[in-house]
């Protein structure tokens, strides 16, 4: 069974954590500055006013005069998340996260640890938190997991067996279906409104009006898509702070402490030699807000010049002055050796053994003959660059045996 | 009798380096790459194409992508656009 965990609005109940009373309240997430003026997540009590997510401002300010617009917080949102994927993880489940406020994980292997399915998905709702009013769903597929997850109410847990996943389907809204609003509305247009009727029209007719998406959403309906969980690797918990005595802007200086952060963390035990294959970078902002980018590095590596060039580019990204800067490891690599080029070697490359001299060009000769002498002829081959401008990269160079 | 000298020795035993080998790969309409043998791909860092070699009998017609996977492992694949999208010898891992 494939479970999927739902916590409906994650992004404005983690910017809301702060000020649990607004909770009740008729408030809803702000529009980022520059973007569509579009209110994001709304409250239970916004929502009995007719306020609804993706509505244009105005018309949520008509609609509701006294609503409360709560500043969007990424970062923060990002951490809870991040907070609760490590309780589940130590709980035993591994996690395949989607989006904050959504992730899948299968019950398989852990439905005989906790006693059960049931047992095993009310210990993902407790490590998830009643907080954070979270909805459990498990089905054979991940749609219909996804499914029971929307329908269930806070703190369930619902499970769809296989053999009625298409009738409990059947009755739900389109808008559960992963489609652009503009195929809902063509839909409904066309009298479609509950996934049992779109599961009814015929496939190749629905590929044709709505496209691949259309027709993919279709065999959603249908109960037909079977996915499988990839958990994620658990995240390393590697990260350093520096908070500035004000608030900064200036990117000399940013940039002169995002060095030092990135010197500590160098520095840091916790990463037993292995390089780091992806960064993130948060910062506080004046007034309150946070901000957040992601580095996944070409190739991994502790080359502190390297990796400032690819964190200090993304500092200029920083909409206003920070308090706080962080800089968090998202992952290491799995190894803590780096082969490097065996230059020089013949004598007129590079000076990679020029500290040796001759003695390590010897020792090299006398270890390739070894390795002659126990794979036999061919065991050992020189790159020869044919056509190092090809596009092509297999026309660049030949691999030839090295008999002397 | 003629001995075979070495260059002509080492010429006939030299084979191509980084050659294409075949991946398994799921796309999306658009052709760009949603799971590479079988992990699910998290970014698509840059995508070319080479065209080369048309003017002879094996024209070369590929779409590079350089992705990064869920896992975190970076890898090159390319489709090799001469033998029609949902061939499954169409797609290979190289590096680029």
């Amino acid at each position: 069974m494939l479970a999927a965990v739902v916590i409906p609005a994650f992004d404005l109940r983690a910017a809301l954590r702060p000020r649990p009373r607004l909770q009740s309240a008729p408030a809803a997430l702000a529009p980022l500055p520059g973007k569509d003026q579009l209110v994001g997540s709304v409250t239970g009590a916004a929502e009995a006013k007719g306020v609804r997510p993706g509505m244009r401002l105005g018309e949520a300010l008509a609609m509701c005069p006294e609503l409360v617009l709560v500043e969007q917080d990424p970062a923060t949102a990002e951490q809870a998340w991040e907070e609760i994927l490590r309780r589940l993880e130590d709980a035993g489940f591994g996690v395949e996260p989607v989006e904050p406020g959504l992730c899948y994980f299968d019950a398989k292997g852990v439905e005989r640890l906790y006693g059960g399915l049931e047992p095993a998905l009310k210990r993902a709702l407790a490590a998830v938190g009643t907080a954070w009013e979270p909805r459990v769903g498990a089905a054979e597929r991940r749609f219909a997991a996804l499914a029971a997850a929307n329908v269930a109410r806070p703190g369930q847990a619902l499970i769809v067996s296989d053999d009625r996943a298409r009738s409990f389907l059947a009755p739900l809204p389109l808008q559960l279906l992963p489609l652009e609003r503009e195929r809902y509305e063509e839909l409904e247009e066309l009298g479609v409104r509950t996934i049992g009727q779109l599961a009814g029209l015929p496939g190749n007719a629905v590929a044709e009006r709505l496209g691949p998406a259309g027709r993919r959403a279709w065999s959603l309906a249908r109960g037909e898509e079977h996915g499988r969980i990839a958990p994620r690797k658990p995240a390393t918990a590697i990260h350093e702070t520096l908070e500035f005595p004000e608030a900064v802007g200036n990117e000399l200086t940013l940039r002169r402490g995002l060095g030092v952060l990135l010197d500590r963390l160098l520095a840091r035990p916790e990463r037993a030699g292995r390089p780091p294959r992806k960064l993130a970078v948060w910062a506080r902002l004046v007034g309150g807000a946070s901000w957040r980018r992601t580095v996944t590095l070409r190739e991994p590596t502790t080359d502190p010049a390297r990796l400032r060039a690819a964190l200090g580019a993304k500092l200029l990204e920083l909409p206003a002055p920070a308090l706080k800067l962080r800089l968090e490891v998202g992952e290491l690599a799995e190894y803590t050796g780096e082969q490097l080029e065996l230059n020089g070697v013949d004598g007129h490359g590079g000076d990679g053994f020029s500290a040796e001299g001759e003695a390590g060009r010897a020792r090299l000769r006398e270890g390739l003959r070894q390795v002659r002498a126990a794979v036999g002829a061919g065991g050992v081959s020189t790159v020869v660059e044919v056509a190092p401008w090809s596009r092509i990269p297999e026309a660049r160079a030949l691999l030839v045996p090295r008999d002397d | 009798m003629v001995a075979h000298t070495r260059s002509a020795r080492a010429a006939r035993a030299a084979r191509r380096l980084n050659q294409p080998r075949p991946a398994l790969v799921e796309a999306h309409a658009d052709g760009l790459p949603r799971r590479v043998n079988r992990q699910e791909v998290a970014v698509v860092r840059e995508e070319w194409r080479v065209v080369d070699r048309w003017w002879t009998d094996e024209p070369v017609h590929r779409r590079y992508f350089d992705i990064v996977l869920e896992t975190g492992e970076h890898t090159v694949v390319y489709h090799d656009d001469d033998t029609g999208w949902n061939g499954s010898g169409s797609w290979f891992t190289q590096r680029a």
